[in-house]
């Protein structure tokens, strides 16, 4: 006798009830555990289902969260977390400082991804039950900033599954299953199927959302998300091709909820000289920084937004965006549209004559390759010839670590919310040692800067540290260091009675979500 | 005899393994899985020790080897993108693929055959003409914007059927079935079609034109001289003998149809195996790219090798040449 079991429907074909919500994401999160990948699809629907020590508000800001409240210990030695009492997991244990230490201990192990967040720590120390000292080698007034996505997990539950340690290659019982202490827990999940979420009963907030059961369902294919949305299968997608925007906002059963994302999108130069590499960047055009700035002025990156991304994103002038802490207002300023300077310059640099090799991504920021082209059009406008190669991002990333460009394309999220970041691994003289520089893939290297950031990841008053913030933007300004084009739009989806809330990092928040 | 499916058994052994060596040779220029397995805050060291650790600093050779002897105990390795023993997955994604190919087989053999021999016996009405000419649309529109359009007319303006996926299911077994549910059923309905419709036409032509060839034949005639009525001379006579060559390319498409399923799989976001060949592509899992790339050539190698022995068994003068 065969055992009939229903099982997850898949997609409910029938209209959701009031509480119920589907939502559609192109990219499945890889694995369940918080520790394993660093990535965004992984952190933002986990951040439904476990909880760090502080979090982020719906302005981006750092709120209390499993942690009651903080302060620094000394001067700058550390930080001293006060946590939360009567919190549970969802498997109904107790939260208190061991699973602070045993997640510290497993998120900064050398199988995990997120062991850089820890890098400025030297010791995490169990007070009491409720009280926990995390000490700094050096001053680290952005600590508490940067550990928003540090997600705690039970000491008990790890143990007893066997999962003490995050596996990226093999995969274990975290992988699949999730114990936080999240407003969520997974009710169900096949992989790069469905995964089905239910509300935690013991969670320690008050519950803003009205949901009974959330379903996530990955499409990768943007036209079928597209009609799902609009035939009621889902209620919410993410993301809205740029370019059925507009069609959808004509449409009363939906809504286009648009925002300006994290990300600053930039071209990048190959700055070392040609002796000390190989491969097609072996040129040495981009050492002179006229030769970076003729490029900056050739670029017109209002006309850009206008016609690629239909007047949905906004100029950058540095590596940030106005959004984010340690923006430098004083460099406010883009660069200035100029063809004629930009024939000019590239002329007294010796571009003029030489083929130069851009390299770009066509399937991981919004319409890279179209942007590419444009970039292309108009250096070519300005009396550049440049030859662009464009290619999924699985080769991208490889391409780059070869050398084998003039010119790229890139695009950088600070997880960390503030101006630090970029510097760190796009500004820094590339050093493997000091961890230094990593995605500084042309090997831009300025002195000034590489002394200046230690200086500003250990000061503690806010005025100096900006001070610090706005000489590296100039000198990166000044110097070309890249070009920074544009800041990504988010474009989001849902059916018309849905309430939801848009945070920068493009994360997808379900506490905040309301089915009216 | 025995000899002849010694040989050819041999033979398909080595085309098995050079397709497995081709596959591999090109893992290289799908692209870097490593990328897609750390963040953006990894280092080069992380980098190169998680590419040892895969093994994935080796030539591509002894990738391959390792991935035969791995193969040879039952072992295709676990996916890079789910942390999960691939057999695991394929077991798991096969059902969606065989029942969505097995649904448009049946369609496109049933109404291949049946529209065929409409049009060859009505070769100059009305409705043999459109339907020859409609016909011509399922030959040339590829099949993804056949797609999108039925999602577009059925789902979001008229609001009958899903946009996408594959309904509830039912376990059986270690079976996942869509065939008992009604939404499972409903969500059949336009992938099946966008899946069969190419090889609906394709039989329904050829059965027309072999239809129309034997229905010129003096023994049709005959059959009419002698009285006999119209269903026994077009089915019992005519359509019996269109058939062989009608079953050859019903066999050939058979594989095409589950290599065809990519495409519709992906319009639909149907839960089968082609859409975790090509979500697998793209985050480069190579043991998942590995394992469905030689699940296929079994599965057409197989196919030709029944042919062959076929083929020898129905004709000795095939056995003697060999």
């Amino acid at each position: 006798m065969f055992r009939l079991s229903t099982a997850i429907a898949l997609v409910l074909a029938l209209p959701a009830s009031a509480e119920e919500f589907n939502f559609a994401v192109t990219t499945d999160p890889q694995t369940m555990d918080p520790h394993a990948v660093n990535s965004a699809p992984v952190l933002g629907f986990l951040n439904n289902v476990y909880e760090g020590l502080v979090r982020r508000g719906k302005d981006m800001a750092i709120e209390p969260s499993l942690a009651t409240s903080w302060s620094p210990i000394g001067d700058g030695e550390g930080w001293r977390f006060v946590l939360r009492q009567g919190v549970t997991f969802q498997d109904g244990s107790a939260f208190d400082a061991d699973d602070v230490i045993f997640s510290y201990e497993r998120a900064s192990s050398e199988q995990a991804d997120t062991s850089s967040w820890f890098a400025p720590v030297s010791d995490v120390i169990k007070v009491d039950d409720f009280t926990v000292d995390i000490m700094t080698s050096a001053p680290n007034p952005i600590f508490p900033d940067s550990i928003a996505n540090w997600m705690m997990m039970d000491s008990g539950w790890a143990a007893a599954n066997n999962a003490e340690r995050p596996d990226k290659e093999q995969g274990n019982y975290a992988t699949l299953n999730a114990n936080g202490t999240g407003p969520f827990q997974i009710a169900a999940r096949q992989p790069d199927l469905s995964t089905v979420l239910e509300p935690h009963a013991g969670w320690w907030d008050e519950v803003e959302h009205n949901l009974t059961r959330v379903e996530m369902t990955p499409i990768q294919n943007s036209a079928t998300a597209l009609a799902a949305l609009l035939s009621g299968d889902v209620d919410f997608i993410n993301p809205v091709p740029i370019q059925d925007a507009a069609r959808l906002q004509g449409n009363p059963d939906v809504q286009v909820i648009q925002g300006i994302e994290a990300r600053v999108i930039m071209l990048g130069f190959d700055q070392q000289s040609g002796a000390a590499e190989s491969g097609q960047g072996a040129s040495d055009m981009f050492l002179d920084a006229r030769a970076r700035e003729a490029v900056a002025k050739a670029v017109n990156v209002p006309a850009i937004l206008q016609t690629i991304m239909r007047g949905n994103a906004e100029v950058a002038s540095q590596l940030v965006s106005p959004a984010m802490r340690g923006y430098s207002d004083a460099q406010a300023a883009p660069y200035a549209y100029d063809p004629e300077a930009a024939r000019a310059l590239a002329a007294e640099a010796g571009l003029t004559g030489q083929t130069i090799s851009l390299k770009c991504p066509n399937d991981r920021y919004l319409n890279d390759e179209a942007v590419c082209q444009a970039v292309t059009a108009m250096l070519a406008q300005a009396g550049m010839d440049v030859s662009l190669d464009a290619m999924p991002v699985s080769n991208y990333w490889p391409e780059l670590r070869a050398d084998n460009f003039d010119m790229y394309l890139l695009g950088w999220s600070p997880g960390t919310f503030d101006a630090e970041h970029p510097i760190r691994f796009l500004g820094s003289t590339p050093n493997e040692e000091k961890r230094l520089g990593s995605w500084n893939f042309g090997a831009y290297s300025n002195d000034r800067i590489d002394t200046l950031l230690p200086m500003i990841q250990s000061e503690i008053d806010d005025s100096v540290r900006q001070g610090m913030l706005d000489e590296v933007a100039k000198i990166m300004q000044d110097e070309v260091a890249y070009v920074p084009l544009y800041v990504q739009p988010l474009v989001w989806g849902a059916r018309a009675n849905i309430d939801v809330t848009q945070r920068p990092d493009n994360f997808f928040i379900l506490r905040w979500v309301t089915v009216n | 005899m025995l000899s002849f499916i010694v040989k050819r058994v041999g033979q398909s052994v080595l085309v098995l393994l050079v397709t497995g060596l081709v596959a591999f040779s090109m893992f290289t220029f799908v692209g870097d899985p490593i990328d897609n397995m750390l963040g953006q805050e990894r280092t080069m060291e992380d980098v190169e020790r998680l590419r040892a650790q895969l093994g994935l600093d080796k030539p591509f050779v002894v990738q391959y080897f390792r991935f035969l002897e791995q193969a040879a105990q039952g072992n295709f390795g676990i996916s890079y993108r789910q942390g999960r023993p691939v057999a695991e997955i394929l077991m798991e994604r096969a059902p969606a693929t065989l029942e969505l190919a097995a649904v448009s087989g049946v369609l496109a053999i049933v109404m291949g055959i049946g529209l065929g021999v409409f049009t060859a016996i009505r070769r100059n009405g009305v409705a043999a003409n459109l339907i020859m000419s409609i016909s011509l649309i399922g030959v040339s529109l590829p099949t993804f914007l056949i797609g999108i359009l039925l999602i577009y007319l059925f789902s979001v303006e008229l609001g009958w059927l899903p946009s996408f996926g594959r309904g509830e299911t039912v376990h059986i077994g270690g079976w996942s079935t869509g065939f008992l549910t009604e939404s499972g059923l409903k969500a059949l309905i336009l992938p099946a079609i966008t899946l069969g419709l190419y090889q609906m036409t394709l039989i329904m032509r050829l059965v027309r034109s072999e239809m129309l060839e034997v229905l010129r034949q003096d023994y049709i005639r005959f059959a009419r001289a002698r009285g006999l009525g119209d269903r026994v001379v077009n089915f019992r006579h005519a359509l019996k003998n269109t058939m062989v060559p009608v079953i050859t390319v019903i066999g050939l498409q058979l594989g095409s149809i589950i290599a065809f399923a990519i495409i519709t799989e992906t319009v639909f976001q149907w839960p089968g195996v082609g859409l975790l060949f090509i979500n697998a592509i793209q985050f480069v899992d190579i043991p998942v790219m590995a394992a469905y790339l030689m699940l296929i050539s079994v599965m057409f190698v197989a196919i030709n090798l029944l042919v062959d022995i076929l083929y020898a068994m129905i004709d000795p003068r095939l056995r003697a040449a060999s």
